[in-house]
């Protein structure tokens, strides 16, 4: 047993030579402060953006067995092939380039479709249930349903019982519908004229998700309706948008009676040649009476 | 889904007549939620012909009757009608290209053999299509390398080379097995320019001499040298430029060659010894083929086997003159099929600006007016320079001003184009004329100007055209 006064003479002992410690710690601070507050420079120029980086091109792999093969090979499609990795790691570049094209996805997720882009398309604005991102995230049902102020502009506003309907919706990615509308709308609008095909009053759905279209043929009764609605952004691009179609679509139908044409963006699908192959298949569901898995394409 | 399509290949060489059918298997590659994406998936010779030796009436002409008896009756061995083809390719090549008779001989086979076979022939075609049925694309795309192949057929020596897969050349001279013919151990028949290059390295040979092998072996060797310069393994020497066919243009001297393949006759003689008479055959084939052989500098690059070797030619018309467009087009498909149809190509400069891309169209489409009317044409375009829907309007636009005097005619407006572009294209045009205008806009495919084209009935429920690009009908 170690009596009190040992114990007192340890912990006076251990104390002393945390104190000694401690005093040497403080003069390496001070060392350091006195560096670290000598002086900042400010350099010209800037830290290149990683974004910038066609990763196509970029093949880091340190002595590759062959890096013309390789090289060849990334030139099929945009993925993370032939990154080099730093021990287990990734190596800075491709992280930061990964955590940019992350916060990309959620900024095409989160943000919205600037107010400008709709009005310059000609279309007007309706919202769903949701009355926010938060909602509109956590409530995947009532972003497929219109809310009422919805309901009665659609109403006041929209050519009734039209041939087709055609509306944009932001979905997933507000960045899809900026960077693709303008190409594919009026695609289909050619497209369906030239076929002699008539077209209902086209609108933005904010807030919406696709099932939100069969509310949205009920209240029009059009024979075919069509969302142009940007797609769940993935870290290879966040503007790819999608084409839902259906035939007199009802609420509460089955999924598969949906014709979808996705990855329309420009590494994908070129959005205008998009645009003519949709009115194309509008064309053929008119014709046949049916969508989805009813009709063959 | 799968679609075949059968295709003919009929090759009408110097020395050797023959037919193949493929089938060509297309497929949608894309997935059912994305816009479609249709290719040829595989390509199989489901038939070959004997090898007949090409009937002539003379050495300056072909013997129609007998050719067309020789096709007619290798139908009826296969059993496939000429209504059963969709595609295919008749090719007069080599020396026979050059007889008296051989357009006509083209059109009278051309009718006979299906209702979509298109008519065809010129030495560079020759090379790529024999090149590509020896499969030297195929190693040259698999081993990443740059890789040729010499066809050595009767008349001429073919050559095309590629990097990675891709064309990057051909050329095509006057050495080949049959241009020295030995009969009763005489000779025969002596092509001019042989006779040229022989004496110029003081070897004189005449017609009525007799074939002396060893005599014959040397000018062989002097043939095989000849064949290393043209891949550039040997410097040329001043004579090397007179024995290109047509004055044609000498191979490019860069990527630096790696591997070969050998086609034609003479490569059975080069792959494999021939035993026996030398002069079996009636020529210098076996001679020539053992001088290509041992001749030292062809052993600087690898040697690959080749897929076909006598057949190359006639397996590459019939598999690899098809093309299928891009899935998503535009046509009036009562127009379809349209043949021969010369390729009007603008280049890149004129395209990007709408204003130069009118007025290029406006000076250079008179060209294609025959006694002041105007004659079927094909606009090609790359599709690069105008992506966006209001720049495809402006592309519309300008070609609707500039091709006025098409536009006046019967004939279909038709375009043909590089990029994806033609459905919205075609859209376009059909929109801004009002549909008065039978429009065909394809697009995925590459034609040149000076190049003719054509478009066979659609496939694949509708979505895809097979499309046959050729080079010039005849050099003449």
């Amino acid at each position: 047993m170690v009596n009190e006064n040992d114990l007192r003479t340890i912990i006076e002992q251990v104390l002393a030579d945390m104190n000694l410690n401690s005093k040497d710690g403080s003069s390496d601070t001070a060392a350091a402060c006195d560096t670290c507050s000598s002086k900042t420079t400010i350099e010209e120029g800037f830290i290149p953006d990683v974004t910038e980086v066609d990763i196509r091109k970029q093949y880091l792999v340190k002595n590759p067995v062959n890096k013309e093969a390789y090289y060849d090979l990334k030139q099929y499609a945009p993925c993370r092939l032939g990154i080099g990795k730093a021990g287990a790691r990734y190596k800075t570049d491709p992280m930061l380039q990964f955590r940019a094209a992350h916060s990309a996805a959620q900024d095409a997720v989160f943000s919205d479709v600037d107010q400008d882009f709709i009005d310059n398309m000609g279309l007007f604005s309706v919202s769903s249930q949701c009355d926010s991102k938060d909602v509109y995230l956590t409530r995947p049902d009532l972003g497929r349903k219109l809310n009422d102020e919805a309901v009665a502009a659609i109403k006041e506003k929209c050519k009734m019982n039209p041939t087709v309907q055609i509306y944009v919706s932001d979905g997933l990615s507000s960045a899809a519908v900026a960077a693709n509308i303008g190409d594919v709308l009026p695609a289909i609008e050619q497209g369906l004229k030239s076929y002699g095909v008539t077209i209902g009053t086209p609108f933005f759905l904010k807030y919406g998700r696709v099932g939100a279209m069969d509310q949205i043929s009920e209240i029009t009764g059009a024979d075919v309706t069509c969302v142009l609605i940007g797609e769940r952004p993935g870290l290879i691009t966040a503007k790819s948008m999608s084409a839902y179609i259906a035939y007199k679509a009802t609420v509460g139908m089955p999924e598969a009676r949906r014709t979808v044409v996705s990855n329309i963006h420009s590494e994908g699908t070129i959005p205008a040649e998009a645009g003519a192959h949709i009115a194309e298949i509008i064309k053929k569901i008119l014709d046949n009476k049916a969508s989805g898995t009813d009709l063959k394409l | 889904m799968h679609e075949t399509i059968l295709s003919v290949g009929i090759d009408i060489g110097t020395s050797t007549t023959q037919l193949i059918f493929s089938r060509l298997t297309i497929e949608n590659l894309a997935t059912s939620y994305t816009v479609p994406r249709i290719s040829i998936v595989k390509k199989e010779v489901i038939y070959r012909s004997d090898i007949y030796f090409t009937p002539l009436l003379s050495q300056t002409e072909i013997d129609a009757a007998a050719v067309k008896e020789i096709i007619r009756s290798e139908y009826q061995k296969s059993g496939i009608r000429p209504g059963d083809l969709q595609t295919g390719a008749v090719i007069i090549t080599g020396e026979t290209a050059r007889k008296q008779n051989a357009n006509s001989v083209l059109s009278t086979l051309s009718d006979m053999a299906g209702d979509f076979v298109v008519a065809t022939a010129g030495p560079d075609l020759e090379s790529v299509l024999s090149a590509k049925g020896a499969g030297a694309d195929k190693i040259s795309q698999d081993n990443r390398e740059v890789v040729g192949n010499i066809d050595i057929g009767g008349g001429t020596s073919n050559i095309a080379f590629f990097q990675k897969g891709i064309l990057r050349g051909t050329c095509c001279l006057d050495i080949g097995g049959r241009l020295i013919k030995v009969e009763n151990n005489r000779i025969t028949y002596l092509f001019p320019s042989i006779q040229k290059l022989a004496a110029l390295h003081q070897i004189q040979i005449q017609v009525g001499d007799t074939a002396d092998q060893n005599k014959l072996s040397r000018i062989c060797d002097l043939m095989a040298q000849q064949l290393a310069m043209a891949i550039h393994l040997e410097e040329p020497d001043a004579f090397h430029k007179e024995l290109y066919t047509n004055q044609g243009n000498l191979l490019p001297s860069s990527p630096t060659l790696q591997g070969i393949t050998y086609s034609g006759g003479v490569a059975d003689c080069i792959y494999t010894e021939k035993p026996g008479d030398v002069f079996q055959f009636g020529d210098i084939g076996i001679l020539l083929g053992r001088a290509v052989k041992r001749y030292p500098a062809f052993s600087k690059i690898r040697v690959y086997p080749a897929a076909e070797t006598i057949r190359a030619t006639v397996v590459g018309a019939g598999t690899h003159t098809t093309n299928v467009s891009g899935s998503t087009i535009s046509y009036a498909s009562s127009r379809l099929p349209i043949k021969n149809i010369p390729v009007l190509k603008i280049s890149a400069e004129e395209e990007q600006e709408p204003g130069l891309l009118q007025k290029a169209l406006q000076d250079r489409l008179p060209i294609y007016e025959t006694d002041g009317a105007m004659e079927q044409v094909a606009i090609a375009l790359t599709g690069e320079y105008h992506t966006s829907f209001s720049q495809i309007q402006d592309l519309a636009k300008a070609i609707i001003a500039g091709a006025g005097s098409v536009l006046a005619t019967s004939y279909p407006l038709i375009l043909v184009i590089e990029n994806d572009i033609a459905k919205v294209l075609g859209n376009a045009l059909n929109y801004m004329l009002e549909r008065k205008k039978d429009v065909i806009c394809i697009d995925g495919i590459h034609a040149g100007d000076g190049d003719y084209i054509d478009i066979g009935e659609p496939v694949a429920a509708g979505r895809v055209v097979p499309v046959v690009t050729k080079t010039l009908i005849f050099n003449s």
